[in-house]
C-alpha cells in the first residue's frame, strides 16, 4: 500500500516537472526525435525494474536490429562479395580470358554456405558440420601466427627495454609474476605460491585501474543522453 | 566418414593459413582475406538459419497467446516493417540500401542509435553499483581493485587545481604506463599461449568438442 | 645563371633609375643533392616494390642547412626521362616506391634535394633496381622458430601424458560449475549460457563452446533447462551441435530442446537489452558469461547479479575483465578459459598440452630474466653484454 501511494507521488512530481519543462522550454517538433526521446526515456525506465515501457522498447530493439541487420548483411555480404562480382563486375573474367581460380572463390563459399541450410533435412544434416570446420580451421589458422606476434613478440620486445630504473624493476617483477600465476602444472605453494599471489595482486592493481580509467568515459556517455534529452527534445537547456 | 571430413577440413584449413603467414609470394598473401570473405558469406546463410530461430519463437508464442505474447507480436512487427524498409531502400538504391538519405538510413538512426546510446550509457550507473559492492566486499582483492581505480579516477579528472591532484595526475598516467601494463602484458602472454595450445588441439584433431 | 646574376647585380649598382621599392636580389644556391643512392628490390613482400637509400644531403642539418625534403624520380633507362614519383623530409635516407607496375624489370632511380623555396638540387646517381616477390618472409623467421619450439613442448608433453595422471592447479570457476548447475537445480530455475558476441572464427568463442559442451552434459544429467541466445548465427548452428551431442551422451537425447539454444540478434546493445529481458523474466538460476565481450560486459553482468544467480564469466578481452570480477562470483582469466576444457574433461592428452603451454612460459620467463639482466649489465658498460642485449632484443623485433 505505502509503494503503491509512493509510486503514484512520485509519478505525479515527475508528471508536473515534464509538464513545467514543455511550458517553459522548445520542445522539438520533429516527430522522430520524440520517438528517440521516448525510447530513450523507456530504456532508462530499466533501472527502477523490469516493466511494460521497457519490455516494449526491449522487443522493438530486437525486432529492429535484426530488420536492420539483414539489410546490412545483404550489402554488404551478399551484394558486395557474391552478386557483384559473380554478375556483374564477372571477376573471373580478365581481359576477355576466363579464370578458374576467381570463379572458384565464389561458388565454393556460396556452396558452403548452402550446406548450412542442411540442418532443415533428416538425413543430411551431418553436411552443416562442413562449413563449421571450415570456420573453426580457420580460427586456429589465424589466431597461431598473428597472436604471436602481437602478443608473445611485440610485449616482450617492450618489457625488455629495460633501463636502470624503478619502473624497469617494477615492470619485470610484474611481467614475471603474473605469468607465474598462469602456471597451471604445479599447485601454488611456498615460493611458487607466493610469486603467484604477488601475481594476483598486479592483476588487481590493473583491473583497478582500467575500472578507474573507464568510468569518466561512461559517465560522459550518460551526459550525452542527458544532452539529447533536454536540449535536442525538450529544449530546456540552450 | 562423417567424423572425418569435418576433422580433415580443418586442418587443411589451419595449416594453409599457418603456411600462407609465411610466404608473402602470391597467391599466398591473399589467403586470409581471402577465407575471411567466405567465412562471411557462410555467416550470410546462417543468418537464414537465425532468422528462421528468431521468428519461430515468437510466431509459436503469438500463436499460442501465453504469457507476453503481446511483446512477441511488437518485436515480429517492427522486425517485419523494418525489413521491407530495408528492401524499399535496397530497390531504391540499387542495392546499397544504407545510403544517407534512405528510409532505412533514418530507421538507423532515429531507432538504432538512440536505444544504443540509451543502453550504451546505463553503464554510468551499473559502473557505481559496482564500485558499491567492490567497497563493501572486505576482501583483500576487491580493496586493491578499488584503491586502483580512485586513485586512476582522481589523476584523470582532477577536482581541484593544487599540488596534490598534479601529483595525483602524474601518478596515475604512470601507474597506467608501468604496472597496469605489467599486469596486462603477463595477462596477454598467457592468452597468446593458451590460444596457441588450443588452436594446435583443434588443428590435430585432440579437440573436438565443438564438432561432435 | 651567372650572367643574369651579374647582370641584376650591375642593375641594383644604378642609382636612381629603379623604383626605390625594387626587391632584394635574392641569391639563389642549390643545395647540394644526396650522394650514394641505391636501389634494390624490397624484402619479404609480394613484388611491386623497390626500396631507394642514399645519404643525406651535405645541406641538411649541416652546411647551408636548407634543405626540408627529397624529391624522388623514377624513370624505365639510364637516362631519363625521370618522373616524379614521391617525397620524403629531410634527414630520412629510405623511400619504398610500392607504384612499380612490373616485376622483374629494372627501374631507374634519381633523387634531388629541395629547399623551401623551392629550389632543388642537380640530380643524384642513377640508381637501379628491380621488384620481385619472395617465396619466404625472412623478418618472421623468429615466429616461425618460437612456434616450432612451443609447438615440440606440446608434442613431447602430451606423448609423456599417454596414460599417467597429470597435475594442474585449482581453478576456482571450474570447479564451481558443478556447483552452479547444481543450485540451479534445486531452485528449479534453467541456466543461462551467453557466448557473447564474437564469430566463430574468433579462438575465445571457440573455447567458450567447449565450456558449453561440458556446461550441457550436467544440465543433461541434472534434468535441468539450458537457455543459450546467441550473437552469431554460426555460433548457434555450433551450438545446437554441441548441446545436442552432450545430451545424446548423457543419454538424454529426448530431453534436448531445440529452441532453447536461439538467435536473438546481431545488433550489439539490441543482444544485451535482449539477454537483460531473459535475465529478468526467466531469472536463472546459475549464468555462464563466457567469451569475446565489449562495452556491454558489465550490463549483462551486474543485471545477472540483480536477479540473485551465480555467475561464472570468462573472456579474453583485457578491458573486459575488470567488470565481470567486480560483478560475478568467479572469472577464468584470459588463459583460464583456454584450459578449461583441459580441466573438465581432464583427458590425458589435453593436459599434456597445458603442461605444454607452461613450459614456454618458463622459457618466456628465462627470455625476460636473461634480458634483464643483460640489459642492465649493458647499461652498466660492462663488457660486451651492451651489444648481446641489442641483438636479444632485436631478434624479438623483426618482422
Amino acid at each position: 500500500m505505502k509503494e503503491r501511494k509512493g509510486l503514484i507521488i512520485g509519478s505525479v512530481i515527475l508528471l508536473i516537472i515534464f509538464i513545467g519543462m514543455l511550458i517553459k522550454g522548445e520542445p522539438s517538433k520533429s516527430i522522430l526525435v520524440w520517438i528517440a526521446a521516448l525510447l530513450t526515456l523507456f530504456i532508462y525506465s530499466f533501472l527502477y525494474r523490469d516493466n511494460i515501457f521497457y519490455k516494449f522498447a526491449e522487443h522493438l530493439f530486437v525486432g529492429v536490429s535484426v530488420g536492420y541487420g539483414i539489410s546490412v548483411y545483404w550489402q554488404n555480404a551478399f551484394i558486395r562479395k557474391v552478386f557483384d562480382p559473380l554478375f556483374i563486375t564477372k571477376t573471373y573474367i580478365v581481359d576477355g580470358q576466363f579464370h578458374l581460380w576467381p570463379l572458384l572463390a565464389i561458388v565454393i563459399p556460396t556452396l558452403m554456405g548452402l550446406l548450412m541450410l542442411s540442418i532443415f533435412t533428416k538425413k543430411q544434416a551431418w553436411l552443416i558440420r562442413i562449413p563449421i570446420a571450415f570456420v573453426v580451421g580457420m580460427s586456429a589458422g589465424i589466431s597461431v601466427p598473428s597472436t604471436f606476434q602481437a602478443y608473445i613478440f611485440e610485449h616482450t620486445k617492450n618489457t625488455l627495454y629495460i633501463t636502470l630504473s624503478i619502473s624497469s624493476f617494477i615492470m619485470i617483477v610484474g611481467v614475471i609474476t603474473t605469468l607465474v600465476y598462469f602456471f597451471f602444472s604445479k599447485e601454488h605453494k611456498g615460493l611458487l605460491g607466493k610469486t603467484a599471489n604477488i601475481g594476483i595482486w598486479f592483476i588487481m592493481i590493473a583491473f583497478g585501474a582500467s575500472f578507474g580509467y573507464t568510468v569518466m568515459a561512461r559517465i560522459s556517455l550518460l551526459i550525452g543522453r542527458m544532452n539529447f534529452l533536454l536540449y535536442d527534445w525538450l529544449g530546456v537547456i540552450k | 566418414m562423417r567424423r572425418q571430413i569435418p576433422l580433415i577440413l580443418t586442418f587443411l584449413t589451419g595449416i594453409a593459413i599457418f603456411i600462407a603467414f609465411f610466404i608473402p609470394h602470391k597467391p599466398f598473401n591473399e589467403v586470409q582475406d581471402i577465407l575471411l570473405d567466405w567465412a562471411i558469406i557462410i555467416a550470410g546463410f546462417a543468418l537464414l538459419l537465425g532468422i528462421h530461430s528468431l521468428l519461430r519463437k515468437h510466431i509459436t508464442h503469438i500463436k499460442k497467446k501465453d504469457g507476453g505474447w503481446g511483446y512477441s507480436l511488437i518485436l515480429t512487427f517492427f522486425f517485419v516493417g523494418v525489413f521491407t524498409v530495408g528492401i524499399i531502400s535496397a530497390i531504391q538504391y540499387k542495392g546499397y540500401s544504407l545510403t544517407p538519405g534512405s528510409l532505412l538510413y533514418f530507421v538507423y538512426d532515429y531507432m538504432v542509435i538512440p536505444l544504443s546510446a540509451t543502453m550504451f550509457a546505463l553503464l554510468a550507473f551499473f559502473i557505481a553499483s559496482a564500485a558499491y559492492r567492490a567497497f563493501r566486499a572486505r576482501k583483500l582483492n576487491a580493496t586493491l581493485l578499488l584503491i586502483a581505480a580512485v586513485v586512476v579516477m582522481l589523476g584523470r579528472v582532477p577536482i581541484m587545481e593544487n599540488a596534490f591532484f598534479n601529483f595525483l595526475s602524474r601518478f596515475s598516467d604512470w601507474f597506467m604506463f608501468i604496472p597496469q601494463m605489467a599486469a596486462k602484458r603477463g595477462i596477454l602472454i598467457g592468452v597468446a599461449l593458451g590460444a596457441f595450445a588450443m588452436s594446435l588441439r583443434i588443428i590435430l584433431g585432440i579437440e573436438r568438442t565443438y564438432l561432435q | 645563371m651567372n650572367v643574369l646574376l651579374a647582370l641584376l647585380f650591375l642593375m641594383q649598382q644604378t642609382p636612381n633609375s629603379l623604383p626605390s621599392d625594387t626587391t632584394e636580389v635574392i641569391e639563389v644556391v642549390r643545395p647540394a643533392p644526396p650522394t650514394d643512392v641505391i636501389a634494390m628490390d624490397t624484402p619479404n613482400d609480394v613484388g611491386g616494390s623497390v626500396s631507394v637509400q642514399w645519404e643525406i644531403s651535405e645541406d641538411d642539418g649541416k652546411g647551408l642547412n636548407n634543405v626540408i625534403l627529397y624529391n624522388v624520380f623514377r624513370g624505365q633507362s639510364e637516362e631519363g626521362p625521370f618522373d616524379y614519383i614521391g617525397t620524403v623530409g629531410a634527414g630520412r635516407t629510405s623511400y619504398d616506391d610500392q607504384t612499380v607496375e612490373k616485376d622483374k624489370v629494372t627501374y631507374y632511380y634519381i633523387l634531388k634535394a629541395q629547399t623551401k623555396e623551392a629550389v632543388e638540387s642537380e640530380a643524384s646517381n642513377v640508381a637501379s633496381g628491380k621488384a620481385a616477390p619472395q617465396w619466404f618472409h625472412h623478418g618472421r623467421w623468429n615466429i616461425l622458430i618460437l612456434g616450432i619450439l612451443f609447438a615440440l613442448f606440446f608434442a613431447f608433453y602430451i606423448r609423456m601424458a599417454k596414460g599417467k595422471k597429470l597435475f594442474i592447479r585449482k581453478i576456482a570457476g571450474l570447479d564451481a560449475v558443478e556447483e552452479a548447475v547444481g543450485r540451479s537445480t534445486e531452485m528449479g530455475k534453467p541456466v543461462l549460457f551467453c557466448p557473447g558476441i564474437g564469430y566463430l572464427y574468433d579462438i575465445a568463442t571457440i573455447a567458450a563452446l567447449t565450456i558449453l559442451g561440458r556446461v550441457a552434459k550436467k544440465t543433461a544429467e541434472y534434468e535441468t533447462r539450458i537457455i543459450m541466445p546467441n550473437y552469431d548465427p554460426v555460433v548457434m548452428s555450433a551450438a545446437q551441435e554441441i548441446v545436442k551431442q552432450s545430451y545424446t551422451e548423457a543419454g538424454r537425447p529426448d530431453n534436448f530442446n531445440e529452441k532453447d539454444i536461439f538467435y536473438l540478434t546481431q545488433d550489439q546493445f539490441g543482444f544485451a537489452a535482449g539477454v537483460d529481458g531473459i535475465m529478468l523474466r526467466e531469472k536463472p538460476g546459475a549464468i555462464f558469461l563466457q567469451g569475446v565481450f565489449y562495452a556491454e560486459s558489465l550490463i549483462l553482468a551486474e543485471t545477472g547479479h540483480s536477479v540473485g544467480a551465480i555467475q561464472i564469466a570468462g573472456t579474453d578481452r583485457v578491458t573486459q575483465l575488470p567488470f565481470f570480477i567486480s560483478a560475478c562470483d568467479y572469472t577464468l582469466i584470459g588463459e583460464e578459459m583456454f584450459a578449461a576444457s583441459s580441466y573438465l574433461s581432464r583427458d590425458p592428452v589435453m593436459l599434456g598440452s597445458i603442461k605444454g603451454s607452461d613450459a614456454s612460459k618458463v622459457v618466456i620467463i628465462s627470455v625476460i630474466l636473461i634480458g634483464a639482466i643483460l640489459g642492465i649489465l649493458g647499461g652498466l658498460n660492462i663488457g660486451p653484454f651492451g651489444t648481446w642485449f641489442q641483438s636479444l632484443v632485436n631478434w624479438f623485433g623483426r618482422g
